[in-house]
């Protein structure tokens, strides 16, 4: 029984992946607007409808492809799990459906519901089936959102007074919040506040190394992948989408902050000497792009943004992979007692320069075109955070060559002689199917491109108007 | 891939070649890498063969390539698709063919065939034969992208692709420290000038959006062609100066060149390839590609210049003194760069190709001699060989061959070329054609050292075999040198037929009038050809060919008392100018590792989570004072009940006094 569960979270998630895909040929590159729309009238409160509303635009779809493919890879490292699988795939299976839940949301509060409900699963996870200061790390990860949900809560109420709705749609309308009373600068800096929390920004971000370090490999694929996502989501769908003026007037400090949290994250993570943790300090500096593509306020810089989410989920997801994987054979992620596991671990090796170089920014990879994409798009309104945040390219490649170095290269370490290299199906699925669709993304862009053009040309035309 | 819009600039004088040939050159190296990587970990000998047909394939479209654009002297053949767009930016993926690319993509394909099979050799029976195969196609299909790719961003891909293929490949043997270190350094370096290409291909699109990164447009803008838009000086300097940053981390000039000596720790077919022949020259062929940019802005072209100038005679000098031999190879390639970067400052633009045509070869042949002496010495080290003339006849020969057509000998291959850079020197700037003559004594008198070193004399034994390292895969006894295979000597004697002949291209502006057709328009120089010059060249050359027999042969002067009289230049020299010093300690160690990132660490533990540990203890603090006051009995609720009603009554009545 005990062992059914992973099989059973397999089937789920996979269904889920072929659905998700069936939605990716479904999906009409031509119309703008919400697609595949569910709308079922759930709650009354006074003059308050709450919806059951779920649908999917050019910007959610590809979030949701990436979840559900992050799912599959997720079970799938999760399979030689030992301890109380069935309550671990449980929390596994309530985590993949909540953070999907944010992405379709088409209700303001059905998202901050599902944003909310994600929190359980992910404190379990981590708490239970983490290792080192894991209780720690697991309260840190729940109490630094709960504060930024706090925040996010009277920013989502406000605004659903003000818009008389809390229908995401309306409230994207213009001219829908029209309310003088309402101070929409502050009710822009809460909703900025809770989605800050989770991208992260520096300096909100000291979560994140440690429910990385501490998380099982599964779950630190769930936390980059997507759960940072969701940040980057909210900025774009509600702040910048609801409320254009204020983003307009901030859009300086996006610009700046993201810069910050380029450098910030990328001297950091130099710094680091557990693997996981220096990931997690990377992501800081990879999500830092997310924020500079926003505050361009341009087709170019959103797409570039969008784009770059894509690109981190996958390849930062194969890069907690791959380390996981050396993990469950070594036992140690710190990075001065690996060294030379090339030569036991020639496929993990592979794997690990794979994607140390899809995340310092190659070509032919996902992460290349993203950034590129974010640079060109900020460049022409913000110079100098463009030309700060370049500089974040060659740290990016100390820090990931400089790890390489001494994880898996250098003179083989007789301490690691009885290690197997990665030798069962579902490994080499995730780690194949991760690869193919790095590749594919940075070599064929227009696929997700196309999808995005849509959706972002709609909310250019409430940032321009 | 959507190849969605299809245009074809046809004009007169247009190549009739058709796209799907200039896309198989492309593929066949990059079929040759996909085969190899899914089949080459079984079957490890079937690798060689494979990259063989693969790069052969490529090789003989070249060739087909070359042929026809002659036909059309040169002319330019351009086929555009749309890659993908967001928003305002759009992205092209396309093939150009002119007259440069179509001289690159010979040198490209031919050096790498050459060293493919040298490899055969070289390479039989290492642990990782596929592994290297498969790279060495991957770079070949890099690089052939580089030099087909007709716009920036395109060009910008394929240029970081190769600085993939040469981090993997210098650092084949990663067990090594000392390899999987130069590796890292190869790569970041680069990347260091990168930011500069990175910068120009950021600042062309705010400039020229519509240009949609286009070599055709970009030269069009700089030349100020362009309706409506006619850049200021200081936007195509800074374009330039970008283009050439890149430039520069590739092609090694100072003070980025630290990485390219280092980089010879990779395999010697690999130095021969990648870090002689083609991807070093990279750099002289973007600043090359975008001439009319550098024809458009006079600070650049002289920050070219110079910098070409000072890189040439700094790694010259260090070449001087070097006992290993392949690095004596990796100076004068630094060195040689550097006069290409030189001549393209003086507006030798044939110069500087014609340059790097010739080097490509001679080069390639030098480095794989040295490779031929590795393989049967086991070391690189001058000091343990010595009379390898009589026991590898083949290499001494070719290598000869080689020394000479560098030192630039008549009438050899690079007496032609490094002419006609001396000569530009001569017509636009005193100074640098004086640190050009200097130069070309140096480059004579430290390839005939290498050579009176390592052929002449008599044999000392070279480096001992280790038994105990299983990843050596050294075959023979290091005692007893022996000739090496075919497989090795064949492309020696093939490369050593261009080393001395392919100078003579420039006969009667051949070669000049075939490349001049890539550009929009010729400013350039007339005559390639000076007899003053020639002389001039030749003498030094002479001399220093002859200071080395003095030294090295004859001893009628000792190197020893040489090194004592200029004893502060040999240790700046022996030292490299204290550069890896200089990066290593100041800019790695203290600030990188040290201070500045322990600071922002500190800030992260002390400051940021001191903050949020902080504001959780306060938390509980304050919850355990407040609940003394939870006591559970009514009259005290009652108590706090009437004053707070108090408190309130007090405070409207004090708002609104009646």
């Amino acid at each position: 029984m005990e062992q059914n569960a992973k099989w059973l979270a397999l089937a789920a998630t996979v269904a889920m992946l072929a659905l998700s895909v069936q939605m990716f040929f479904a999906f009409d590159l031509n119309a703008s607007g919400y697609q595949m729309v569910v709308d079922k009238k759930w709650v009354t409160i006074d003059q308050f409808e709450l919806r059951y509303a779920l649908g999917v635009d050019g910007l959610s779809m590809p979030l949701v492809l990436l979840t559900t493919c992050l799912s599959v890879a997720s079970v799938l490292v999760s399979f030689s799990i030992t301890k109380r699988p069935r309550a671990y795939f449980a929390c596994l299976m309530l985590l993949v459906s909540s953070v999907v839940g944010v992405f379709v949301s088409l209700d303001f509060l059905l998202f901050f519901l599902f944003w909310e409900l994600e929190l359980f699963p992910m404190f379990l996870l981590i708490a239970v089936w983490g290792s080192g200061r894991k209780e720690y790390s697991a309260t840190k990860f729940v109490l630094y959102t709960i504060a930024g949900s706090a925040f996010m809560l009277v920013g989502i109420l406000t605004l659903a007074f003000a818009g008389d709705t809390f229908d995401i749609r309306l409230l994207s309308e213009e001219g829908r919040i029209a309310d003088p009373l309402i101070p929409l600068g502050w009710v822009f800096f809460f909703l900025f506040i809770g989605f800050a929390v989770k991208l992260p920004i520096v300096p909100l971000h000291t979560w994140l190394p440690d429910a990385h370090g501490d998380a099982p490999t599964a779950v630190s694929v769930m936390l980059a992948g997507v759960l940072l996502k969701m940040g980057g989501y909210g900025l774009i769908r509600m702040c910048v989408t609801m409320l254009p003026d204020q983003a307009a007037e901030w859009d300086v400090w996006f610009a700046a902050i993201g810069a910050f949290s380029v450098l910030y994250g990328a001297f950091i993570t130099l710094r680091q000497t557990d693997v996981k943790r220096l990931i997690a300090y990377s992501s800081v500096s990879h999500m830092g792009l997310v924020l500079l593509g926003i505050g361009a306020l341009g087709d170019t810089g959103l797409t570039g943004a969008a784009y770059q989410m894509l690109a981190h989920g996958l390849i930062t997801g194969l890069m907690f992979v791959m380390v996981g994987l050396m993990y469950e054979r070594t036992h140690t992620r710190e990075i001065a007692r690996l060294g030379g596991l090339a030569r036991q671990m020639p496929l993990i090796t592979t794997g690990l320069v794979f994607a140390g170089f899809g995340s310092l920014g190659l070509p032919a990879m996902a992460g290349f075109i993203a950034e590129v994409t974010v640079f060109l798009g900020a460049f022409e309104r913000f110079e100098w955070a463009v030309l700060a945040s370049i500089l974040g390219v060659v740290l990016s490649a100390g820090y990931v060559l400089w790890t390489l170095q001494r994880v898996v290269f250098g003179p083989v370490k007789h301490d690691w002689d009885g290690v197997t290299d990665a030798h069962h199906w579902w490994e080499h699925t995730v780690v194949v199917g991760l690869v193919a669709l790095v590749i594919l993304l940075g070599v064929y862009p227009a696929i997700m491109m196309d999808m995005l053009e849509p959706a972002i040309d709609s909310i250019m035309v409430r940032v321009e108007s | 891939m959507p190849f969605l819009a299809e245009e074809a600039h046809a004009a007169a004088g247009t190549p009739s070649i058709g796209e799907p040939m200039l896309w198989a050159i492309l593929v066949a190296p990059l079929v040759a890498w996909a085969l190899i990587a899914a089949y080459g970990r079984k079957f490890p000998t079937i690798a060689g063969y494979l990259a063989l047909a693969g790069v052969g394939a490529a090789c003989l479209l070249s060739y087909y390539t070359l042929f026809n654009v002659m036909d059309a002297d040169g002319g330019i053949r351009q086929y555009t698709h749309e890659w993908f767009s967001a928003g305002s930016l759009t992205v092209n993926l396309g093939v150009r063919v002119d007259g440069l690319t179509a001289v690159m993509l010979v040198v490209v394909t031919t050096v790498s065939l050459l060293v493919q099979l040298y490899s055969t050799g070289y390479m039989d029976g290492d642990h990782g034969e596929g592994r290297y195969f498969a790279h060495m196609c991957l770079f070949t299909f890099s690089m052939l992208g580089l030099v087909l790719a007709d716009n920036l961003f395109q060009i910008f891909i394929f240029w970081e692709l190769v600085g993939l293929c040469s981090y993997l490949l210098i650092g084949f043997w990663f067990h090594k420290p000392s390899a999987a270190a130069a590796a890292k350094k190869a790569f970041i370096v680069t990347r260091i000038g990168d930011l500069g290409l990175l910068a120009a291909l950021l600042l062309i699109f705010r400039e020229v959006p519509e240009a949609a990164f286009d070599i055709a447009e970009i030269q069009h803008w700089a030349g100020g062609h362009l309706e409506g838009n006619v850049p200021t000086t200081t936007v195509v300097t800074l374009f330039a100066l970008g283009i050439f940053a890149g430039a520069a981390g590739k092609s090694a000039q100072f003070p980025l060149h630290v990485w390219l000596p280092d980089a010879m720790e990779g395999p010697t077919p690999v130095s021969a390839l990648i870090h002689a022949a083609t991807m070093v020259a990279a750099g002289v062929y973007l600043v090359a590609r975008f001439f009319p940019v550098f024809e458009a802005s006079g600070d650049a072209r002289d920050v070219v210049a110079w910098i070409g100038a000072i890189t040439a005679i700094v790694a010259a000098t260090i070449a001087l003194v070097q006992t290993d031999f392949k690095r004596v190879m990796a100076y004068s390639t630094v060195s040689q760069l550097g006069y290409m970067m030189m001549a393209l400052g003086l507006l030798g633009y044939v110069a500087a190709i014609f340059h790097l045509f010739t080097h490509a070869f001679f080069k390639a042949l030098l480095f794989l001699g040295s490779g031929s002496v590795n393989h049967s010495t086991n070391t690189f080290d001058m000091r343990k060989m010595g009379g390898l003339k009589e026991f590898m006849p083949i290499t001494f020969w070719t290598f000869l061959i080689g020394s000479l057509s560098l030192a630039g000998i008549f009438p050899l291959a690079g007496f032609w070329s490094k002419d006609e850079i001396l000569l530009d020197a001569w017509r636009e700037n005193r100074a640098l054609w004086v640190i050009g003559l200097c130069v070309a004594f140096m480059t004579a008198f430290y390839m005939f050292r290498a050579i009176f070193l390592t052929f002449f004399g008599t044999y000392k034994g070279g480096e001992p075999v280790d038994h105990h390292d299983e990843d050596s895969h050294f075959h023979g006894d290091p005692a007893h040198p022996h000739e090496s295979p075919w497989v090795m000597t064949l492309p020696l004697v093939l490369l050593a037929v261009p080393a001395i002949a392919a100078g003579w291209l420039a006969y009667d502006h051949m070669f000049k009038d075939f490349i001049e057709a890539a550009l929009p328009e010729v400013h350039g120089h007339g005559s390639t050809f000076e007899i003053g010059i020639a002389i001039s060249s030749s003498v030094v050359a002479l001399a220093g060919i002859g200071a080395a027999y003095a030294i090295y042969m004859k001893k009628w002067v000792t190197s020893e008392s040489i090194r004592a009289t200029f004893a502060p230049f040999a240790i700046i020299f022996e030292n490299k100018y204290y550069l890896d010093r200089l990066y290593e300690d100041l800019f790695v160690t203290r600030i990188m590792q040290g201070g500045w990132n322990r600071l922002l660490q500190a800030n992260d533990k002390y400051v940021v989570d001191g903050i949020v540990n902080g504001s959780g203890r306060l938390a509980r603090e304050a919850s355990s004072r407040l609940r003394v006051i939870q006591t559970g009995q009514v009259q005290g609720y009652g108590l706090g009940i009437v004053a707070g009603i108090l408190v309130i009554v007090v405070a409207v009545y004090a708002a609104n006094p009646l």
